[in-house]
């Protein structure tokens, strides 16, 4: 089984050399090679949540277009707004939720009121319509997936896990959304990502825990 | 891992209960059906439609034994003709009523012949249906001696709920699509709810919490739901649930083929339990003057 496996990957190792010939010496190449180990290494034993063991996998997600281009990493990197101020239903429902707009105006009423975007969410206020948000982080209709007791199993009942880091535990199946201005599909979640989280982590193993 | 698991579980599953098969239940759900109030209204079999995005196939599909009808109401007429002026294809009198869902059997006949292991127990001693895994090779439903498996032979969802209809669609559980098995689950999405509820405020599941549509729909409140295994706790003074109390007034068991009772005149049954199905479901015989 593995030897009809090597070949395409001997292919892509030839195309690897041929591009390391052309654009870089050689050592350059594994220098690069072990620093993005090493930098991944690092990246995972950074996720500083005690008892938990964060689900391993990458998705590139197609950008998904917003209303208005809400930038996260304003929020909730330089201004250090928790996810749950806005996403406040992640704690009590099975969804996250979109705040409502009167939440947006609590605070944009009065700051950077003269910027594009927030006029136009002053707009969208004014109107009375909410902004037409579009899903990005979807899981298919035969999941049941609940955000209130992963929250609660990874933070709320976690001893030594601070609720002020809860992005920390956002980001096992979000990705570091404070680093993204709209939020984008950075984690496959495919039920191979889930169940590599629930055997680390001793989750329920039972089919129809999940499925519906 | 997971294919070790699933193996492991899987030749548990496959056992029968007298060799020790899955018995670890976190609960076992069971129910009992009072046939002495069963008025044949068929109320439950309605609710069930509503609760479990259930199809209306039509008379035609219907005619052809493709109904979808998870809980059915089974006519039987049990006095003889008494008269010309009685003889009909239905009798007058004498119609019994039975309601059957399925009896989430614990040893269930149609969860060791799925091929791609979409039917098995769970903890909470259901016979679950997963409907993404299942490839709809139909052996289930061909070893299942109720006939309470249904096939979806069409892709019923534009005729059933054309727009807007599909609103009123229950978002808790998936719409199934042609090629996929179905079943009744005991409102599984239900008792999740339930026991999510239960789990998030650290106490167990109390009794009568967690109801599937028949039961709660029922207007003479002949189906009762609840823990099988729930018996009274001395510790903790935790009373039996109201299935327990029934099966138990009634001197049936489970984990036997032929039920041992002191008294004849008790009422309660379970159908076809000589086929070693060891069902869940208990019915309390009508009794009839004549």
């Amino acid at each position: 089984m593995f030897n009809t496996l090597q070949l395409p990957s001997g292919h892509i190792t030839h195309r690897g050399a041929r591009f390391v010939n052309r654009f870089l010496t050689p050592s350059l190449f594994w220098l690069a090679v072990i620093a993005l180990v090493l930098g991944s290494g690092a990246a995972r034993a950074e996720s500083g949540v005690p008892n938990a063991v964060p689900p391993v996998g990458t998705h590139k997600g197609d950008d998904v277009p917003q209303p208005i281009e809400f930038p996260h990493n304003t929020h909730a990197d330089v201004n250090q707004i928790n996810c749950m101020y806005c996403h406040t239903y992640a704690r009590r429902s099975k969804v996250a939720g979109i705040p409502p707009t009167s939440k947006c105006m609590g605070c944009h009423s009065v700051i950077a009121t003269d910027k594009p975007r927030i006029k136009k969410l002053t707009e969208y206020w004014e109107n009375k319509e909410p902004p037409p948000w579009r899903k990005v982080h979807d899981v298919p209709d035969y999941v049941h997936f609940t955000h209130e007791k992963h929250l609660k199993r990874f933070v709320f009942d976690n001893e030594g896990m601070q609720v002020e880091n809860v992005a920390e535990v956002c980001a096992f199946c979000h990705g570091e959304v404070k680093k993204m201005t709209v939020a984008h599909k950075v984690k496959p979640l495919n039920m191979g990502f889930c169940r590599r989280c629930h055997e680390a982590n001793e989750g329920p193993f039972d089919c129809w825990k999940c499925h519906k | 891992m997971s294919l070790s698991n699933i193996l492991e579980d899987w030749s548990r599953y496959r056992k029968g209960h007298e060799q020790g098969g899955f018995h670890d239940y976190e609960h076992m759900w069971g129910m009992a059906i009072d046939l002495n109030k069963c008025i044949g209204c068929n109320a439950c079999s309605v609710a069930c439609y509503a609760e479990n995005n259930l199809p209306v196939v039509g008379r035609e599909k219907f005619s052809k034994g493709q109904a979808m009808h998870w809980m059915r109401i089974e006519r039987y007429w049990d006095e003889p003709d008494l008269g010309d002026d009685r003889v009909s294809e239905f009798n007058q009198h004498g119609a019994n009523f039975i309601p059957m869902n399925c009896q989430q059997c614990n040893a269930a006949t149609c969860e060791p012949v799925c091929p791609v292991a979409a039917t098995y127990h769970t903890p909470d001693g259901l016979n679950a249906q997963v409907y993404n895994r299942c490839i709809g090779s139909r052996y289930c439903s061909n070893n299942c001696p109720y006939r309470l498996r249904f096939f979806n032979f069409y892709s019923y969802y534009e005729e059933s709920w054309p727009a807007p209809l599909e609103m009123q669609l229950n978002p808790d559980l998936s719409v199934r699509d042609k090629g996929v098995m179905e079943k009744c689950t005991f409102c599984v999405q239900r008792i999740r709810t339930v026991k999510d509820k239960a789990k998030m405020e650290n106490r167990p599941v109390a009794d009568g919490e967690a109801m599937p549509a028949c039961a709660q729909t029922c207007p003479t409140s002949a189906i009762v739901f609840g823990d099988l295994l729930k018996h009274y706790d001395p510790d903790t003074d935790a009373p039996e649930t109201k299935v327990v109390k029934t099966w138990r007034a009634h001197q049936v068991e489970l984990r036997v083929t032929r039920q041992n009772k002191q008294n004849p005149d008790l009422r309660g049954y379970r159908v076809f339990e000589g086929l070693n199905t060891d069902p869940c479901v208990m019915f309390l015989e009508r009794v009839r003057e004549v």
